[in-house]
């Protein structure tokens, strides 16, 4: 029993000790706002923004937007990352796919996405499709690039040994290939995931009448940054808890992997 | 059933040339060799010699000029027929122990109940009982060799290919590694076509041993290795054939090591 409660007062230690950092960036916050050392128009104190943030929760101003929100975010980062997995192992697989598509992923790959949104409201219209299709296409070269890495460095003991083990070829794509692959896969997602958020956000800024985005643009042009802080404060929780869900699930799927061993391996304090 | 004078491997004017970025460089020029059923044969020789090479063509993981023919019939690739063990283990890491060495067996169509018994036979045979479900990377080097000639056993080849499978392991478990293949081989008399660098393994372990050239490489010396195999390690390494058969080795090797060195 002691024993237990040792164990918990223990990770709750170290549980604040993680947080510190967010509390003592709200500590300096509060003091610079409440010794004026800037407008408060322009710099809500922490506590006003929590007022706004219980205020939009309790309204279900949050609940709505944010479902919708998630949705395009989802939509377009499931879509992105089935077609990227599916070029990039189409990549590995044919030559002339490959010649074909390299250049424009290599002309795509660095420019900014939300750049192209302007030109989606264009053909999509304002709402679901332009914003699923902002986040489609910055989901999808990551995945692009890391499955066609993971395929690549395949070693070839390994297709070999699998060959001689009676693999045949059509086999080894899911045998092998694929299951190499995997761990540049899910680095993938996690860079993908971050950029779900972010252009579903910025479609939302842009081109829509809805989402966490608008409420963000709406509150900001109002001036009502605390309600603007509060939004965004919602943005970067939700995130955040499915980065950590995404880890999760990594962690699960790669257990074979070196990187899993590592997370789990590391010393306690 | 077996028959020590039967042709299982036939090299036959083997040449490879590889493409680099200095241009072309020939790795095997017309090799021959022939390996009879049942016999254990080394190729020894300086490194970059082509040797590995050689043994990826016998495997039917390269294309080369020439002919390999396996009992009449000439090769067009990978197949069971030959099972390979590779220096750098290559055990599928997302496999566990259990489903490493069962593999091949799933590959090949075996029956559910009798793929079990030959895994967890071997499983007991390579002492790895209580370590299934690892993964490799929780393995030992010699661990995972183990498992990496387990799973090649498991399909029952009838020829070994195996690539310099104690190169990465410590002498004292290269030795016991040594030791479970000489009884493996005894037991199952299978083809074995080992590329090793170490002399003294190649002596201990074969019963011819072929000196491959510099590159580009040829076999350029054949010795048979008679020894006593009934009796200890021990004995049989300190025995005056034993070392006599290792000098003679040893010095052809050391002539292509300094003509190779020479090369460069």
């Amino acid at each position: 029993m002691t024993h237990f409660l040792g164990k918990l007062l223990l990770s709750a230690t170290c549980w604040m000790v993680r947080i510190a950092p967010l509390i003592l960036f709200g500590l300096v916050w509060h003091l610079v706002c409440s010794a004026q050392l800037v407008n408060k128009d322009f710099l809500p104190s922490p506590l006003a923004v929590a007022a706004a943030f219980v205020d939009l929760f309790s309204s279900g101003e949050i609940a709505t937007n944010l479902t919708i929100t998630l949705f395009r975010a989802a939509v377009g980062l499931l879509l992105g990352a089935g077609c990227g997995v599916w070029i990039g192992v189409m990549m590995a697989r044919s030559r002339h796919f490959r010649e074909y598509v390299t250049p424009i992923v290599g002309g795509t790959y660095s420019l900014p996405k939300s750049a192209l949104i302007p030109l989606f409201a264009l053909w999509f219209g304002i709402g679901n499709l332009t914003a699923i299709a902002a986040v489609f296409l910055a989901c999808l070269l990551p995945m692009v690039v890391n499955t066609y890495h993971g395929v690549l460095t395949t070693p070839k003991v390994l297709v070999w040994s699998a060959e001689a083990l009676g693999t045949r070829e059509r086999e080894l794509w899911p045998r092998v290939f694929i299951r190499n692959a995997l761990p540049d896969i899910f680095t993938g997602l996690r860079i993908a995931l971050g950029f779900s958020f972010v252009l579903a956000i910025s479609a939302e800024m842009i081109a829509s009448t809805n989402g966490i985005g608008k409420l963000i643009f709406m509150y900001g042009e109002n001036g009502t940054y605390d309600y603007m802080f509060a939004a965004i404060c919602c943005v970067v929780i939700v995130a955040f808890f499915s980065d950590r869900a995404l880890l999760v699930v990594t962690r699960r799927v790669l257990v074979w992997h070196e990187s899993g061993a590592f997370e789990r391996e590391r010393p306690r304090p | 059933m077996l028959d020590l004078d039967r042709p299982k491997i036939e090299i036959r004017g083997v040449s490879k040339t590889y493409a680099s970025e200095r241009g072309p460089v020939l790795a095997l020029r017309g090799t021959d060799l022939t390996v009879n059923e049942g016999e254990f044969v080394s190729i020894v020789g300086p490194s970059g010699c082509g040797k590995s090479t050689l043994l990826y063509v016998v495997g039917g993981f390269l294309a080369a000029d020439g002919d390999v023919i396996i009992d009449g019939s000439p090769v067009q690739g990978p197949g069971t027929d030959r099972g390979v063990v590779f220096q750098e283990y290559a055990l599928f890491p997302w496999l566990t122990v259990h489903d490493n060495i069962r593999y091949g067996l799933e590959r090949q169509r075996v029956a559910a109940s009798e793929r079990d018994k030959i895994v967890d036979r071997l499983v007991n045979v390579i002492g790895l009982s209580g370590f299934e479900n690892r993964y490799p990377r929780e393995l030992s080097g010699g661990m995972k060799q183990r498992v990496a000639i387990a799973r090649t056993l498991a399909c029952d080849p009838a020829i070994l290919l195996l690539d310099e499978p104690f190169g990465a392991l410590d002498a004292q478990t290269r030795e016991i590694m040594q030791d479970e293949l000489l009884r493996i081989w005894l037991e199952t008399r299978k083809t074995v076509l080992l590329v090793t660098h170490d002399v003294t393994e190649a002596v201990y372990l074969s019963n011819r041993i072929c000196v491959m050239s510099a590159r580009p490489g040829q076999i350029i010396e054949e010795f048979v290795v008679a020894l006593d195999r009934s009796c200890s390690r021990e004995e049989l390494v300190i025995s005056e054939p034993f070392n006599s058969t290792r000098n003679k080795v040893w010095l052809s090797v050391r002539r292509q090591a300094l003509a190779a060195g020479k090369q460069e």
